[in-house]
Protein backbone atom coordinates (compact mmCIF):
# COMPACT_ATOMS: atom_id res chain seq x y z
CA UNK A 1 0.00 0.00 0.00
CA UNK A 2 1.23 3.54 -1.19
CA UNK A 3 0.41 6.10 2.14
CA UNK A 4 -0.82 9.68 0.77
CA UNK A 5 -1.15 12.32 2.84
CA UNK A 6 -3.67 15.51 1.75
CA UNK A 7 -3.68 18.80 3.88
CA UNK A 8 -6.29 20.85 3.36
CA UNK A 9 -6.35 24.42 3.03
CA UNK A 10 -7.48 24.65 7.27
CA UNK A 11 -4.24 22.46 7.93
CA UNK A 12 -6.84 19.16 8.70
CA UNK A 13 -4.51 16.48 6.96
CA UNK A 14 -5.61 12.90 6.21
CA UNK A 15 -3.77 9.75 5.11
CA UNK A 16 -4.96 6.87 2.78
CA UNK A 17 -3.50 3.63 1.98
CA UNK A 18 -3.92 3.36 -2.02
CA UNK A 19 -2.68 0.93 -4.17
CA UNK A 20 -0.24 1.38 -6.28
CA UNK A 21 -0.98 1.93 -10.27
CA UNK A 22 -4.21 3.99 -9.04
CA UNK A 23 -3.35 7.65 -9.89
CA UNK A 24 -3.33 9.80 -7.04
CA UNK A 25 -6.63 11.41 -8.09
CA UNK A 26 -8.02 8.10 -8.12
CA UNK A 27 -7.06 7.39 -4.41
CA UNK A 28 -8.55 10.87 -3.53
CA UNK A 29 -12.06 10.12 -4.91
CA UNK A 30 -12.17 6.56 -3.34
CA UNK A 31 -11.31 7.81 0.20
CA UNK A 32 -13.91 10.91 -0.91
CA UNK A 33 -11.16 13.49 -0.15
CA UNK A 34 -12.56 16.68 -0.03
CA UNK A 35 -11.46 19.48 -2.78
CA UNK A 36 -10.09 16.74 -5.26
CA UNK A 37 -13.19 17.64 -7.98
CA UNK A 38 -12.00 15.85 -10.79
CA UNK A 39 -14.95 16.04 -13.17
CA UNK A 40 -12.94 14.88 -16.67
CA UNK A 41 -12.12 11.75 -14.68
CA UNK A 42 -8.49 11.55 -15.04
CA UNK A 43 -8.59 12.90 -18.42
CA UNK A 44 -6.46 15.57 -18.04
CA UNK A 45 -9.10 17.78 -19.24
CA UNK A 46 -10.65 19.66 -16.57
CA UNK A 47 -8.34 20.96 -14.21
CA UNK A 48 -9.69 20.06 -11.49
CA UNK A 49 -7.53 17.89 -9.72
CA UNK A 50 -4.86 19.62 -8.93
CA UNK A 51 -2.81 19.19 -5.25
CA UNK A 52 0.93 21.04 -4.29
CA UNK A 53 3.30 18.64 -4.00
CA UNK A 54 4.92 18.94 -0.70
CA UNK A 55 9.08 20.03 -2.27
CA UNK A 56 10.71 17.21 -0.83
CA UNK A 57 8.66 14.77 -2.79
CA UNK A 58 8.85 16.82 -6.19
CA UNK A 59 11.56 14.81 -7.65
CA UNK A 60 9.89 11.82 -7.08
CA UNK A 61 6.23 12.47 -8.23
CA UNK A 62 7.90 13.54 -11.53
CA UNK A 63 7.54 16.47 -13.96
CA UNK A 64 4.14 17.07 -15.71
CA UNK A 65 3.82 16.49 -19.04
CA UNK A 66 3.09 19.41 -21.38
CA UNK A 67 -0.33 19.12 -21.72
CA UNK A 68 -0.79 19.21 -17.97
CA UNK A 69 1.30 21.96 -18.27
CA UNK A 70 -0.92 23.46 -20.35
CA UNK A 71 -3.71 23.23 -18.47
CA UNK A 72 -2.82 24.11 -14.76
CA UNK A 73 -2.57 27.95 -16.59
CA UNK A 74 -6.26 27.45 -16.16
CA UNK A 75 -5.63 28.73 -12.46
CA UNK A 76 -5.14 32.77 -11.81
CA UNK A 77 -2.16 32.22 -9.16
CA UNK A 78 0.28 29.81 -10.16
CA UNK A 79 2.74 28.44 -7.17
CA UNK A 80 5.56 25.55 -7.14
CA UNK A 81 4.69 22.28 -6.61
CA UNK A 82 1.62 22.13 -8.50
CA UNK A 83 0.31 19.33 -10.52
CA UNK A 84 -2.79 17.71 -11.16
CA UNK A 85 -3.08 14.59 -9.38
CA UNK A 86 -4.89 12.43 -12.07
CA UNK A 87 -1.77 11.96 -13.96
CA UNK A 88 0.67 10.94 -10.74
CA UNK A 89 0.48 7.27 -10.63
CA UNK A 90 1.26 5.45 -7.08
CA UNK A 91 4.01 3.80 -6.94
CA UNK A 92 5.44 2.05 -3.84
CA UNK A 93 8.29 4.70 -3.53
CA UNK A 94 5.60 7.47 -3.10
CA UNK A 95 4.45 6.39 -0.20
CA UNK A 96 4.40 9.07 2.75
CA UNK A 97 4.04 12.17 -0.57
CA UNK A 98 2.13 14.71 1.00
CA UNK A 99 0.67 17.04 -0.90
CA UNK A 100 -1.89 20.28 -0.13
CA UNK A 101 -5.11 20.62 -1.33
CA UNK A 102 -6.58 23.90 -2.76
CA UNK A 103 -8.67 26.13 -0.97
CA UNK A 104 -10.55 26.21 -4.88
CA UNK A 105 -9.94 24.43 -7.99
CA UNK A 106 -10.95 27.62 -10.10
CA UNK B 1 -34.66 -3.84 -5.08
CA UNK B 2 -37.52 -2.46 -8.20
CA UNK B 3 -36.98 -2.00 -12.09
CA UNK B 4 -37.49 0.96 -13.30
CA UNK B 5 -40.86 -0.06 -15.00
CA UNK B 6 -42.05 -0.95 -11.40
CA UNK B 7 -41.47 2.26 -10.15
CA UNK B 8 -44.17 5.04 -10.15
CA UNK B 9 -42.63 7.89 -12.05
CA UNK B 10 -43.79 11.41 -12.72
CA UNK B 11 -44.13 12.33 -16.78
CA UNK B 12 -42.76 15.34 -18.27
CA UNK B 13 -44.27 16.69 -20.94
CA UNK B 14 -40.55 17.83 -21.99
CA UNK B 15 -41.47 18.31 -25.79
CA UNK B 16 -44.04 20.97 -24.58
CA UNK B 17 -43.76 24.68 -25.04
CA UNK B 18 -44.96 25.45 -21.31
CA UNK B 19 -42.09 23.04 -20.32
CA UNK B 20 -39.55 24.56 -21.81
CA UNK B 21 -40.72 28.05 -20.62
CA UNK B 22 -39.97 26.61 -16.93
CA UNK B 23 -38.26 23.39 -16.93
CA UNK B 24 -37.52 23.75 -13.00
CA UNK B 25 -41.08 24.43 -11.93
CA UNK B 26 -41.69 20.97 -13.39
CA UNK B 27 -38.56 19.26 -12.14
CA UNK B 28 -39.42 20.24 -8.75
CA UNK B 29 -43.10 18.97 -9.48
CA UNK B 30 -41.84 15.97 -10.63
CA UNK B 31 -39.50 15.73 -7.32
CA UNK B 32 -42.52 15.12 -5.25
CA UNK B 33 -43.22 12.04 -6.63
CA UNK B 34 -39.67 10.88 -7.25
CA UNK B 35 -36.23 12.46 -5.53
CA UNK B 36 -33.79 11.98 -8.93
CA UNK B 37 -36.07 10.28 -11.71
CA UNK B 38 -38.93 10.92 -14.22
CA UNK B 39 -39.92 9.33 -17.54
CA UNK B 40 -40.93 10.87 -20.81
CA UNK B 41 -42.11 9.76 -24.28
CA UNK B 42 -38.55 9.88 -25.59
CA UNK B 43 -36.73 8.49 -22.64
CA UNK B 44 -36.00 9.03 -18.80
CA UNK B 45 -34.25 12.26 -16.91
CA UNK B 46 -32.56 12.08 -13.83
CA UNK B 47 -32.36 15.43 -11.84
CA UNK B 48 -31.23 15.39 -9.44
CA UNK B 49 -27.58 17.02 -9.12
CA UNK B 50 -26.14 14.19 -7.07
CA UNK B 51 -27.71 11.42 -9.25
CA UNK B 52 -26.29 12.88 -12.01
CA UNK B 53 -22.64 13.50 -10.72
CA UNK B 54 -22.63 9.89 -9.26
CA UNK B 55 -24.24 8.26 -12.63
CA UNK B 56 -22.69 10.56 -15.52
CA UNK B 57 -18.93 10.10 -13.98
CA UNK B 58 -19.40 6.20 -14.75
CA UNK B 59 -18.19 6.25 -18.44
CA UNK B 60 -17.83 2.45 -17.80
CA UNK B 61 -21.54 2.06 -17.32
CA UNK B 62 -23.08 4.85 -20.10
CA UNK B 63 -22.81 5.42 -23.84
CA UNK B 64 -23.62 8.57 -25.72
CA UNK B 65 -26.88 8.05 -27.08
CA UNK B 66 -26.99 10.10 -30.25
CA UNK B 67 -27.31 7.53 -32.22
CA UNK B 68 -30.72 7.24 -30.03
CA UNK B 69 -31.47 10.77 -31.49
CA UNK B 70 -31.28 9.84 -35.27
CA UNK B 71 -33.22 6.82 -34.68
CA UNK B 72 -35.93 8.98 -32.67
CA UNK B 73 -35.56 11.59 -35.85
CA UNK B 74 -35.99 8.42 -38.66
CA UNK B 75 -32.72 9.58 -40.00
CA UNK B 76 -30.51 6.42 -40.01
CA UNK B 77 -28.98 6.32 -43.60
CA UNK B 78 -28.33 10.28 -44.04
CA UNK B 79 -25.53 12.28 -44.39
CA UNK B 80 -26.50 14.35 -40.98
CA UNK B 81 -27.37 10.58 -39.35
CA UNK B 82 -24.21 9.26 -40.77
CA UNK B 83 -22.12 12.52 -38.89
CA UNK B 84 -24.40 12.23 -35.27
CA UNK B 85 -23.52 8.62 -35.52
CA UNK B 86 -19.72 9.33 -36.17
CA UNK B 87 -18.47 12.55 -34.68
CA UNK B 88 -16.09 12.47 -31.87
CA UNK B 89 -18.55 12.22 -29.12
CA UNK B 90 -20.25 9.29 -30.53
CA UNK B 91 -16.74 7.31 -31.28
CA UNK B 92 -16.48 3.54 -29.85
CA UNK B 93 -14.40 4.08 -26.68
CA UNK B 94 -11.29 3.14 -28.27
CA UNK B 95 -11.59 5.54 -31.60
CA UNK B 96 -12.89 8.22 -29.23
CA UNK B 97 -9.92 8.15 -26.76
CA UNK B 98 -7.39 8.32 -29.88
CA UNK B 99 -8.90 10.98 -31.57
CA UNK B 100 -9.18 13.00 -28.10
CA UNK B 101 -6.26 12.66 -26.73
CA UNK B 102 -4.72 13.53 -30.53
CA UNK B 103 -6.13 16.92 -30.52
CA UNK B 104 -6.15 17.70 -26.52
CA UNK B 105 -3.46 20.43 -26.70
CA UNK B 106 -5.22 22.54 -29.05
CA UNK B 107 -7.97 23.09 -26.33
CA UNK B 108 -5.88 23.57 -23.14
CA UNK B 109 -6.19 26.37 -20.99
CA UNK B 110 -3.13 28.00 -22.73
CA UNK B 111 -4.05 27.77 -26.37
CA UNK B 112 -7.54 29.37 -25.45
CA UNK B 113 -5.93 32.19 -23.19
CA UNK B 114 -3.38 32.80 -26.25
CA UNK B 115 -6.80 33.39 -28.70
CA UNK B 116 -8.10 36.07 -26.19
CA UNK B 117 -7.01 39.53 -28.68
CA UNK B 118 -8.43 37.51 -31.19
CA UNK B 119 -11.65 37.23 -29.26
CA UNK B 120 -11.58 40.60 -27.75
CA UNK B 121 -10.98 42.40 -31.32
CA UNK B 122 -13.84 40.16 -32.74
CA UNK B 123 -16.23 41.23 -30.08
CA UNK B 124 -15.36 45.21 -30.39
CA UNK B 125 -15.97 44.72 -33.77
CA UNK B 126 -19.24 43.35 -33.47
CA UNK B 127 -20.04 46.16 -31.24
CA UNK B 128 -18.81 49.16 -33.39
CA UNK B 129 -20.94 47.55 -36.11
CA UNK B 130 -23.88 47.19 -33.68
CA UNK B 131 -23.95 49.40 -30.59
CA UNK B 132 -24.77 52.62 -32.56
CA UNK B 133 -28.30 51.10 -33.39
CA UNK B 134 -29.38 51.79 -29.46
CA UNK B 135 -31.70 48.47 -29.88
CA UNK B 136 -31.64 45.24 -30.89
CA UNK B 137 -32.53 41.14 -30.57
CA UNK B 138 -29.28 40.49 -28.31
CA UNK B 139 -29.73 37.03 -29.25
CA UNK B 140 -29.28 38.01 -32.99
CA UNK B 141 -26.43 39.71 -31.62
CA UNK B 142 -24.94 36.78 -29.42
CA UNK B 143 -25.69 34.69 -32.51
CA UNK B 144 -22.68 36.00 -34.39
CA UNK B 145 -19.94 36.09 -32.28
CA UNK B 146 -19.42 32.51 -31.63
CA UNK B 147 -19.91 31.86 -35.27
CA UNK B 148 -17.45 34.36 -35.98
CA UNK B 149 -14.43 33.07 -34.01
CA UNK B 150 -15.09 30.17 -35.35
CA UNK B 151 -14.87 31.52 -38.58
CA UNK B 152 -11.44 33.25 -38.00
CA UNK B 153 -10.49 30.04 -36.24
CA UNK B 154 -10.69 28.12 -39.38
CA UNK B 155 -10.01 30.96 -41.93
CA UNK B 156 -13.52 30.17 -43.76
CA UNK B 157 -14.77 33.38 -45.90
CA UNK B 158 -16.74 35.46 -43.10
CA UNK B 159 -19.31 36.45 -46.34
CA UNK B 160 -20.82 32.98 -45.88
CA UNK B 161 -21.58 33.43 -41.96
CA UNK B 162 -25.54 33.80 -42.64
CA UNK B 163 -25.76 30.93 -44.18
CA UNK B 164 -23.74 28.77 -42.06
CA UNK B 165 -25.71 30.42 -39.40
CA UNK B 166 -28.75 29.18 -40.56
CA UNK B 167 -27.56 25.76 -40.62
CA UNK B 168 -26.70 25.92 -37.30
CA UNK B 169 -29.53 27.30 -36.11
CA UNK B 170 -31.60 24.24 -38.00
CA UNK B 171 -28.42 21.64 -36.52
CA UNK B 172 -29.24 23.59 -33.03
CA UNK B 173 -32.88 22.19 -33.38
CA UNK B 174 -32.30 18.31 -34.49
CA UNK B 175 -32.29 17.12 -30.98
CA UNK B 176 -35.68 18.40 -30.52
CA UNK B 177 -37.13 15.33 -31.46
CA UNK B 178 -39.71 17.29 -34.15
CA UNK B 179 -39.40 14.85 -37.44
CA UNK B 180 -40.80 17.85 -39.53
CA UNK B 181 -37.55 19.60 -39.21
CA UNK B 182 -35.47 16.48 -41.21
CA UNK B 183 -36.07 18.13 -44.69
CA UNK B 184 -34.18 21.20 -43.26
CA UNK B 185 -31.89 19.51 -40.60
CA UNK B 186 -30.69 17.51 -43.94
CA UNK B 187 -30.37 20.53 -46.65
CA UNK B 188 -28.47 22.87 -43.02
CA UNK B 189 -26.00 20.19 -42.47
CA UNK B 190 -25.29 19.68 -46.17
CA UNK B 191 -24.34 23.11 -46.63
CA UNK B 192 -22.29 23.26 -43.54
CA UNK B 193 -20.41 20.02 -44.79
CA UNK B 194 -19.76 21.16 -48.17
CA UNK B 195 -18.03 24.73 -46.34
CA UNK B 196 -16.23 22.43 -44.00
CA UNK B 197 -14.88 19.95 -46.80
CA UNK B 198 -13.78 22.98 -48.97
CA UNK B 199 -12.03 24.66 -46.29
CA UNK B 200 -9.74 21.91 -45.81
CA UNK B 201 -9.23 21.27 -49.31
CA UNK B 202 -8.23 25.14 -50.12
CA UNK B 203 -6.15 24.56 -46.95
CA UNK B 204 -4.27 21.60 -48.11
CA UNK B 205 -3.33 22.68 -51.31
CA UNK B 206 -2.58 26.59 -50.33
CA UNK B 207 0.73 27.37 -50.33
CA UNK B 208 0.71 29.05 -47.03
CA UNK B 209 -0.47 25.83 -45.41
CA UNK B 210 0.87 25.44 -42.09
CA UNK B 211 2.45 28.89 -42.11
CA UNK B 212 -0.96 30.51 -40.72
CA UNK B 213 -0.82 28.57 -37.31
CA UNK B 214 -4.42 29.07 -37.01
CA UNK B 215 -7.09 26.11 -35.54
CA UNK B 216 -7.07 24.98 -39.30
CA UNK B 217 -3.54 24.39 -39.76
CA UNK B 218 -2.82 22.77 -36.56
CA UNK B 219 -5.95 20.41 -36.84
CA UNK B 220 -4.55 19.42 -40.24
CA UNK B 221 -0.97 19.43 -38.92
CA UNK B 222 -2.22 17.01 -36.19
CA UNK B 223 -4.51 15.04 -37.78
CA UNK B 224 -1.78 14.33 -40.90
CA UNK B 225 1.08 13.53 -37.79
CA UNK B 226 -1.78 10.85 -35.85
CA UNK B 227 -3.14 9.69 -39.45
CA UNK B 228 -6.29 10.51 -38.54
CA UNK B 229 -8.79 9.77 -41.91
CA UNK B 230 -9.74 12.69 -43.62
CA UNK B 231 -13.60 11.85 -43.28
CA UNK B 232 -12.45 12.40 -39.65
CA UNK B 233 -10.76 15.43 -39.50
CA UNK B 234 -14.18 17.00 -41.56
CA UNK B 235 -16.45 15.45 -39.34
CA UNK B 236 -13.83 17.04 -36.07
CA UNK B 237 -14.65 20.80 -37.48
CA UNK B 238 -18.00 20.79 -38.44
CA UNK B 239 -18.52 19.49 -34.82
CA UNK B 240 -16.88 22.05 -33.67
CA UNK B 241 -19.01 24.83 -35.31
CA UNK B 242 -22.03 22.87 -34.35
CA UNK B 243 -20.90 22.28 -30.74
CA UNK B 244 -20.06 26.09 -29.95
CA UNK B 245 -22.69 27.82 -31.49
CA UNK B 246 -26.25 27.55 -29.81
CA UNK B 247 -24.32 26.64 -26.56
CA UNK B 248 -21.76 30.07 -26.42
CA UNK B 249 -24.78 31.90 -27.56
CA UNK B 250 -27.56 30.78 -25.91
CA UNK B 251 -24.81 31.50 -22.60
CA UNK B 252 -24.54 34.62 -23.51
CA UNK B 253 -27.77 35.11 -23.91
CA UNK B 254 -29.32 34.05 -21.04
CA UNK B 255 -26.00 36.13 -18.86
CA UNK B 256 -27.49 39.39 -20.47
CA UNK B 257 -30.96 38.15 -19.21
CA UNK B 258 -29.62 37.76 -15.68
CA UNK B 259 -27.76 41.15 -15.83
CA UNK B 260 -31.24 43.32 -17.03
CA UNK B 261 -32.16 42.75 -13.45
CA UNK B 262 -28.97 43.41 -11.51
CA UNK B 263 -27.89 46.81 -12.89
CA UNK B 264 -24.97 46.80 -10.58
CA UNK B 265 -23.36 43.69 -11.14
CA UNK B 266 -23.34 44.18 -14.81
CA UNK B 267 -21.89 47.91 -14.54
CA UNK B 268 -18.93 46.07 -12.25
CA UNK B 269 -18.62 43.55 -15.06
CA UNK B 270 -17.48 46.96 -17.66
CA UNK B 271 -14.45 47.86 -14.61
CA UNK B 272 -13.63 44.16 -13.75
CA UNK B 273 -12.69 41.35 -16.13
CA UNK B 274 -11.93 38.98 -13.66
CA UNK B 275 -15.30 39.50 -12.05
CA UNK B 276 -16.75 38.43 -15.30
CA UNK B 277 -15.71 35.00 -14.84
CA UNK B 278 -17.20 34.83 -11.62
CA UNK B 279 -20.85 35.84 -13.56
CA UNK B 280 -20.30 33.58 -16.07
CA UNK B 281 -19.75 30.35 -13.92
CA UNK B 282 -22.81 31.49 -11.48
CA UNK B 283 -24.76 32.31 -14.60
CA UNK B 284 -23.84 28.79 -15.94
CA UNK B 285 -24.91 27.31 -12.77
CA UNK B 286 -28.48 28.90 -13.04
CA UNK B 287 -28.44 28.20 -16.71
CA UNK B 288 -26.97 25.90 -19.56
CA UNK B 289 -28.04 24.62 -22.66
CA UNK B 290 -27.48 20.87 -22.56
CA UNK B 291 -29.30 17.75 -21.22
CA UNK B 292 -27.43 14.80 -22.25
CA UNK B 293 -28.34 11.46 -23.76
CA UNK B 294 -26.96 8.35 -22.74
CA UNK B 295 -28.06 4.77 -22.97
CA UNK B 296 -26.96 2.26 -19.78
CA UNK B 297 -24.41 0.05 -21.42
CA UNK B 298 -25.16 -2.88 -19.07
CA UNK B 299 -27.42 -3.27 -15.63
CA UNK B 300 -27.08 -0.23 -13.45
CA UNK B 301 -28.24 -0.35 -9.98
CA UNK B 302 -28.69 3.29 -8.40
CA UNK B 303 -30.26 3.78 -5.16
CA UNK B 304 -32.22 0.39 -5.15
CA UNK B 305 -33.48 0.76 -8.29
CA UNK B 306 -32.45 -1.79 -11.49
CA UNK B 307 -32.09 0.43 -14.65
CA UNK B 308 -31.37 -2.28 -17.16
CA UNK B 309 -28.70 -2.18 -20.31
CA UNK B 310 -29.72 0.20 -23.48
CA UNK B 311 -32.48 2.30 -21.46
CA UNK B 312 -32.11 5.70 -22.52
CA UNK B 313 -31.70 8.38 -19.93
CA UNK B 314 -30.74 12.31 -20.81
CA UNK B 315 -29.26 13.77 -17.73
CA UNK B 316 -30.53 17.48 -16.84
CA UNK B 317 -27.03 19.52 -16.74
CA UNK B 318 -29.14 22.81 -17.66
CA UNK B 319 -31.14 22.37 -14.44
CA UNK B 320 -28.76 21.06 -12.00
CA UNK B 321 -27.69 23.93 -10.18
CA UNK B 322 -31.09 25.03 -9.52
CA UNK B 323 -31.43 21.64 -7.01
CA UNK B 324 -32.45 22.87 -4.04
CA UNK B 325 -31.24 19.67 -2.33
CA UNK B 326 -27.96 20.76 -3.37
CA UNK B 327 -27.95 24.73 -3.23
CA UNK B 328 -28.80 26.82 -1.06
CA UNK B 329 -30.70 29.84 -2.14
CA UNK B 330 -30.21 28.26 -5.36
CA UNK B 331 -32.61 30.73 -7.68
CA UNK B 332 -30.43 33.14 -6.59
CA UNK B 333 -27.93 34.92 -8.61
CA UNK B 334 -24.95 36.03 -6.90
CA UNK B 335 -21.50 35.84 -8.51
CA UNK B 336 -19.75 36.17 -4.81
CA UNK B 337 -21.44 33.04 -3.63
CA UNK B 338 -18.66 30.39 -2.59
CA UNK B 339 -18.35 27.17 -5.15
CA UNK B 340 -18.36 23.67 -2.53
CA UNK B 341 -16.31 21.63 -4.04
CA UNK B 342 -18.30 18.74 -3.82
CA UNK B 343 -21.75 20.93 -5.64
CA UNK B 344 -19.08 22.33 -8.59
CA UNK B 345 -21.62 23.39 -11.09
CA UNK B 346 -21.81 20.80 -14.15
CA UNK B 347 -22.72 22.63 -17.32
CA UNK B 348 -19.98 21.16 -19.23
CA UNK B 349 -20.53 17.13 -18.38
CA UNK B 350 -18.41 14.78 -16.46
CA UNK B 351 -16.31 12.26 -17.70
CA UNK B 352 -14.24 11.22 -20.42
CA UNK B 353 -16.62 13.21 -22.73
CA UNK B 354 -16.63 16.64 -20.45
CA UNK B 355 -16.75 19.81 -23.14
CA UNK B 356 -13.37 19.73 -25.23
CA UNK B 357 -14.03 23.39 -26.18
CA UNK B 358 -14.63 24.67 -22.29
CA UNK B 359 -11.92 26.36 -22.09
CA UNK B 360 -12.17 28.01 -25.45
CA UNK B 361 -15.97 29.02 -24.23
CA UNK B 362 -14.78 30.39 -20.88
CA UNK B 363 -12.27 32.60 -22.54
CA UNK B 364 -14.45 33.78 -25.10
CA UNK B 365 -17.42 34.57 -23.02
CA UNK B 366 -15.71 36.29 -20.38
CA UNK B 367 -14.05 38.19 -22.70
CA UNK B 368 -17.62 39.33 -24.73
CA UNK B 369 -18.96 39.69 -21.41
CA UNK B 370 -16.31 42.66 -20.29
CA UNK B 371 -16.37 44.27 -24.13
CA UNK B 372 -20.18 44.16 -24.28
CA UNK B 373 -20.40 46.02 -20.20
CA UNK B 374 -18.59 49.21 -21.44
CA UNK B 375 -20.49 49.32 -25.07
CA UNK B 376 -23.85 48.73 -24.44
CA UNK B 377 -24.60 51.15 -21.21
CA UNK B 378 -28.01 50.99 -19.35
CA UNK B 379 -29.52 47.99 -21.17
CA UNK B 380 -33.36 47.78 -20.62
CA UNK B 381 -35.67 44.92 -21.64
CA UNK B 382 -37.25 46.12 -25.20
CA UNK B 383 -39.88 43.41 -25.55
CA UNK B 384 -41.11 39.88 -25.30
CA UNK B 385 -38.51 36.89 -25.15
CA UNK B 386 -39.55 32.73 -26.09
CA UNK B 387 -37.69 29.48 -25.19
CA UNK B 388 -36.21 27.33 -27.61
CA UNK B 389 -37.38 23.61 -27.25
CA UNK B 390 -36.28 21.84 -24.09
CA UNK B 391 -34.62 18.74 -25.39
CA UNK B 392 -30.96 19.84 -27.13
CA UNK B 393 -30.00 23.24 -26.77
CA UNK B 394 -32.24 24.88 -24.68
CA UNK B 395 -32.14 28.74 -24.06
CA UNK B 396 -34.34 32.17 -24.88
CA UNK B 397 -35.15 32.91 -27.94
CA UNK B 398 -34.71 36.49 -28.79
CA UNK B 399 -33.96 39.00 -26.44
CA UNK B 400 -34.92 42.71 -27.34
CA UNK B 401 -33.03 44.88 -25.33
CA UNK B 402 -32.42 49.21 -25.58
CA UNK B 403 -29.69 50.63 -24.47
CA UNK B 404 -27.45 53.56 -24.65
CA UNK B 405 -24.09 53.21 -26.79
CA UNK B 406 -20.91 54.67 -24.71
CA UNK B 407 -17.89 55.11 -26.38
CA UNK B 408 -14.78 52.75 -25.74
CA UNK B 409 -13.43 53.49 -22.59
CA UNK B 410 -9.71 52.85 -22.33
CA UNK B 411 -9.03 49.89 -20.35
CA UNK B 412 -6.80 50.93 -17.10
CA UNK B 413 -3.58 49.90 -17.40
C1 LIG C 1 -20.81 27.69 -23.14
C2 LIG C 1 -20.53 26.95 -24.19
C3 LIG C 1 -20.53 25.44 -24.20
C4 LIG C 1 -21.24 24.56 -23.42
C5 LIG C 1 -22.25 24.88 -22.31
C6 LIG C 1 -20.86 23.24 -23.85
C7 LIG C 1 -21.35 22.06 -23.30
C8 LIG C 1 -20.93 20.80 -23.64
C9 LIG C 1 -21.43 19.59 -23.03
C10 LIG C 1 -22.47 19.52 -21.94
C11 LIG C 1 -20.79 18.55 -23.62
C12 LIG C 1 -20.96 17.06 -23.29
C13 LIG C 1 -21.97 16.40 -24.10
C14 LIG C 1 -22.19 15.01 -23.60
O1 LIG C 1 -21.61 14.62 -22.57
O2 LIG C 1 -22.97 14.26 -24.23
C15 LIG C 1 -19.90 19.10 -24.61
C16 LIG C 1 -19.08 18.33 -25.41
C17 LIG C 1 -18.25 18.86 -26.37
N1 LIG C 1 -18.08 20.20 -26.67
FE1 LIG C 1 -18.92 21.76 -25.70
N2 LIG C 1 -19.95 23.33 -24.87
C18 LIG C 1 -19.72 24.66 -25.12
C19 LIG C 1 -18.88 25.19 -26.08
C20 LIG C 1 -18.07 24.45 -26.91
C21 LIG C 1 -17.16 25.00 -27.89
C22 LIG C 1 -16.94 26.49 -28.12
C23 LIG C 1 -16.58 23.94 -28.53
C24 LIG C 1 -15.56 23.91 -29.66
C25 LIG C 1 -14.64 24.77 -29.86
C26 LIG C 1 -17.11 22.73 -27.93
C27 LIG C 1 -16.73 21.46 -28.30
C28 LIG C 1 -17.17 20.29 -27.69
C29 LIG C 1 -16.74 18.97 -28.07
C30 LIG C 1 -15.74 18.63 -29.16
C31 LIG C 1 -17.42 18.06 -27.24
C32 LIG C 1 -17.35 16.53 -27.26
C33 LIG C 1 -16.27 16.00 -26.39
C34 LIG C 1 -16.11 14.51 -26.39
O3 LIG C 1 -17.04 13.75 -26.70
O4 LIG C 1 -15.01 14.06 -26.06
N3 LIG C 1 -18.00 23.08 -26.96
N4 LIG C 1 -19.99 20.48 -24.60
S1 LIG D 1 -9.36 14.80 -13.26
FE1 LIG D 1 -9.66 16.27 -14.82
S2 LIG D 1 -7.66 17.03 -15.08
FE2 LIG D 1 -7.38 15.58 -13.51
Amino acid sequence: MVKVTFVQPDGSEETIDAAPGQSMMEAAQASGIRGIVADCGGNCSCGTCRVFVAPEWRARTGTASELELDMLEMHEERQDGERLCCQITLADDLTGVRVAVPKSQF
Amino acid sequence: MQTLAQLNLPHLAVEDAAFAADPVSHFREARKTNPWIAASDIGYWVHDYQAIRDLLSQDDKFRPAYDGIVEIMGARGTPWGRFTEEQLISLPPEQHAALRTTFARKFTPRFANQLRPMMRETITRMLDEWAPRERFDFEEFAANFPITIMFTLVGAPVEEIPGIRSSLETLGLAFSMDKSRIPEIHEGYERLERLVQRIIAERRASPDKGTRGDLLDLLIETGDEGNVPERQLQDLVIFFFVAGYDTSKNVLTYTLRLLLDRPDLYERCARDHEYCRKVLDESLRLFNPGSVPRFTDQDVVYRDVLIPKDTMIWFTLNISGRDETAFEDADTFDPDREIDPATRPIPFSLGKHMCLGQHIARAQLQEALHQIAQRLHDPQLAGEYGWRPYPGAWGLKGLPIAFTPTDKTPEPA
